[in-house]
């Protein structure tokens, strides 16, 4: 009897340490209510499916769970560049920096410009130099007689005078003329006339710039023809004083194109220096 | 034992291959991977409760995520978009703190 009295009295304590146990394994956190799955008493369970059927949701949890996975990852590797995750201030001072660096940018990039100009407009100014360089070589180049030249001008031809040897000073005179008229090029027989040609007399015949000259004497002068012409054929001018004082024939033929292939080696400077 | 290995393999593609992911995309990607952990742990939690089912688990999986993104998306429609993702993001995290709780205590039972 006593037995019988402690056997229920050991069923009371442990279907009160069922019940407290009971309650102790309640997973509700208050947070939210838990849905707990019906007693599946008189109802088929969910699971209670085929091995193939039971592969087959297997096989699909692994690959949700792939899906996971693969998500979290391709989203950690992604973080850095989604501004979606950003802050505002974050996104204000990411436009301000970005700004900030676009207005250095643009800066630099007039300065570059800038710069590029300076440089062409230089290249431009070195082209012209060159340019009249080029020009200023070509003219000088003529005017010392150091370049052949050709262009409209006159011949005149001079025999010698019947009446006495034409002299040094009456051609010198000539030339003299055809430079007022403005000639640009003379030369006499086969000498180049420049700035220091001197026609003088020796023994019976003319020199010029040390070269002996025949007669009859050929100047060629390159400039306006009719301007050369009327220096030579002026009445009471050269001409005419060549006719009437030495009895020489004189005639003048203008040319489109006369041509003064004698050159003179110019001498460098020694003294004189331009002017800076 | 699939859960975790469908986690690991793809884990491991995730290092592995670095995808573009596409720009309409972009802003639900995190929401749909907090849902889905949201499922995975509710899952776990079932788990532990002997009352896991695996239909429940793909059908609840599918279900998180789609409202998830569904919610986000409607909230960028109505130009609440930042707000309504935080809500989500909250409300999310509150479930994965109770399920990660109901689980500590089947573990630590006593």
């Amino acid at each position: 009897m006593a037995g019988k009295e402690r056997h229920e009295k050991a069923a009371t304590r442990l279907r009160h340490q069922r019940a407290t146990d009971r309650r102790n394994d309640g997973t509700e956190t208050g947070s939210f209510p838990v849905v707990r799955r019906k007693a599946t008493r008189g109802r088929p369970d969910l699971n209670r499916a085929s091995t193939k059927a039971r592969l087959g949701t297997s096989v699909l949890i692994v690959l949700l769970c792939a899906m996971l996975g693969f998500g979290y990852m391709t989203q950690v590797n992604n973080t850095t560049s989604t501004y979606e995750t950003l802050s505002e201030d974050e996104l204000v001072s990411l436009i301000n920096r970005t700004s900030q660096q676009a207005r250095q940018l643009e800066q630099r990039k007039n300065e570059l410009t800038a710069q590029l100009d300076s440089l062409k407009s230089q290249a431009d100014k070195k082209a012209e130099a060159e340019r009249i360089a080029k020009q200023n070589e070509q003219t000088s180049g003529i005017l010392s007689g150091r370049l052949p030249a050709q262009g409209q001008g006159i011949i005149v031809r001079i025999s010698q005078g019947s009446k006495q040897d034409v002299d040094a000073a009456t051609l010198f005179t000539l030339i003299e003329e055809l430079r007022n008229a403005g000639a640009e090029v003379i030369e006499l027989n086969d000498v180049r006339v420049v700035t220091s040609t001197y026609i003088g007399q020796r023994d019976d015949h003319l020199v010029c710039d040390g070269q002996p000259l025949d007669p009859p004497y050929v100047v060629r002068a390159i400039g306006d023809p009719s301007a050369l012409q009327n220096a030579v054929d002026i009445a009471g001018g050269v001409g005419s004083r060549l006719k009437v004082m030495f009895g020489s024939r004189v005639t003048v033929t203008t040319s489109d194109e006369v041509i003064i292939d004698s050159v003179r080696a110019t001498d460098s400077q020694r003294y004189a220096k331009p002017l800076q | 034992m699939p859960a975790v290995l469908g986690l690991i393999i793809g884990v491991v593609i995730g290092v592995f291959v670095k995808p573009d992911i596409p720009i309409q995309v972009q802003p639900y990607l995190p929401i749909m991977v907090v849902a889905a952990l949201d499922a995975l742990l509710g899952a776990a939690r079932a788990y532990f409760e002997r009352s896991f089912s695996d239909r429940v688990f793909i059908i609840s999986f599918f279900a998180n995520v789609v409202t998830a993104t569904l919610l986000v998306f409607l909230g960028n429609q109505l130009g609440v978009g930042s707000q309504l993702q935080t809500a989500v993001i909250v409300v999310l995290g509150i479930r994965i703190f109770s399920n990660v709780s109901a689980i500590r205590r089947f573990i630590f039972r006593g």
